[in-house]
């Protein structure tokens, strides 16, 4: 006899999701760098703002580090960023 | 009492339990089709409205109602009983503290230890005894499984995708204890969290696979915990600072309540014992950074502090083995989290 059996799964909801606005060039902009916690993390980020100052014009930077690779970065640091950035550079792996 | 869930239709039960595995809903062993009357039995046994959220995963934005942990406690083979157990597993792998995305995804692979403290344990059958932490027992092997297919199949934490695993361990199937309170050398773990002993709780752990040492040469407590410490000096946390925790087997727990030491004693002594010097860290690329002299005076615990040892007592009454589970990650990642049991 045939059975009804139900989704274990989660049905994914339409939901709108806002951006921040992209700026057309770096041109002057500061950047936030977001370090991971991930060894050597510091170092990769700081060379992507010297590209991003030396060949796209940011102004300056300033890098602060996460309290575990796996969390949000916390409040004291976001406002940092707030404060002081345009731009920020964020991402996580091994 | 209205399911909401997406229904599907099949020919019988093998069919069903054939579905599950094309649409990659099982563990790899066979599951349970989630039929209406059992996801409503599990529901009425907690007492839960099937759109009562028991966690909400902010990396995820996903919002894990009861009705999806009862679809998946069924498929994982668990009694109606189970399921406020269950639950509240599920409730505390979304608290903040543990801090579910990084141990659910990291490479580092760690699973959702729990340990069940109270009545509720003895009521359902759950072990606390010989082959604790292998297969035997329905209530520990579903509980575990029921909270695994739900993070696979509601959450979405699937291996190779949002589950990195780089090595995983067993306790991915299900890693689900009881603690022997009637035997323990101390009161009953849920009780050092802040739960009354006729209280029913769950404590979540984010745990890498147990370590098992062997202690037969020594009658004291400080003989048992110095094998234990030089074992855990270098283990998979060195260097870290995750929680770690101890379960200590039959023999072991005699000794220790024969001699009166309590739980803290015990943390105090793994925590200044269970220590290193820095530069052998960075000698054996634990740790990064170059040698300095002062690194081979300063020692580093593998704890930040006694309190991040979770003792437990559990295992079988015969032998002289005892384990410890290293955590996931750091304490700054992911924190055990102890949650009251609410039945209906």
């Amino acid at each position: 006899m045939p059975i009804q059996i139900f989704d274990p799964t989660t049905e994914a909801t339409a939901r709108k999701i806002n951006y921040a606005p992209r700026p057309k060039s770096l041109k002057g902009l500061r950047v936030g760098l977001v370090d991971n916690t991930k060894h050597n993390s510091d170092q990769l980020l700081l060379r992507i703002a010297d590209i991003l100052e030396r060949e796209h014009g940011a102004k300056a930077h300033i890098i602060r580090k996460k309290k575990s690779s796996g969390v949000a970065p916390h409040a004291e640091i976001v406002d940092e960023y707030k404060a002081a950035c345009d731009v920020v550079v964020a991402g996580v792996g091994d | 009492m209205e399911l909401t869930s997406r229904r599907h239709t099949v020919a019988d039960t093998d069919g069903a339990m054939e579905y599950c595995y094309t649409n990659g809903w099982s563990d790899g062993f066979p599951v349970v089709p989630p039929t209406e009357e059992r996801i409503v039995g599990m529901l009425a046994a907690a007492g839960l409205e099937p759109s009562y959220q028991c966690a909400f995963i902010e990396n995820r934005q996903i919002s894990v109602t009861a009705e999806k942990v009862a679809i998946n406690a069924v498929m994982a083979g668990c009694k109606a009983e189970y399921f406020p157990v269950v639950v509240a597993a599920v409730e505390a792998i979304g608290d903040p503290l543990y801090g579910y995305h990084g141990p659910a995804t990291s490479t580092g692979g760690s699973a959702v230890f729990m340990c069940v403290n109270g009545p509720i344990a003895k009521e359902i059958g759950m072990n606390s005894g010989d082959n604790l932490f292998g297969p035997g027992w329905r209530a520990n092997s579903t509980i575990g499984r029921a909270v695994r297919l739900v993070m696979r199949n509601t959450i979405g934490t699937l291996p190779g995708e949002l589950d990195r695993s780089s090595l995983g361990h067993g306790g991915k199937f299900s890693f689900c204890i009881a603690e022997n309170e009637e035997d323990s050398p101390w009161p009953p773990f849920h009780t050092t969290r802040g739960f009354r002993k006729d209280q029913n709780a769950v404590t979540v752990f984010a745990a890498l696979a147990p370590h098992q040492y062997s202690n037969q040469l020594s009658s004291t407590p400080d003989g048992i915990l110095k094998t234990a410490c030089a074992q855990m000096k270098i283990s998979a946390g060195s260097g870290r600072h995750p929680q770690y925790a101890m379960v200590f087997a039959g023999e072991h727990q005699v000794t220790i309540k024969k001699n009166g030491w309590t739980r803290e004693q015990v943390q105090e002594y793994v925590f200044e014992h269970a220590q290193i010097p820095v530069a052998e860290l960075k000698r054996n690329f634990i740790i990064a950074g170059d040698i300095t002299p002062d690194d081979e005076r300063t020692m580093k615990p593998i704890v930040a502090k006694p309190q991040d040892l979770l003792v437990f007592a559990a295992g079988g009454k015969a032998g002289v083995q005892s384990a410890y589970i290293p955590g996931w990650g750091s304490t700054a990642g992911s924190q055990s989290v102890t949650r009251e049991i609410r039945k209906a």
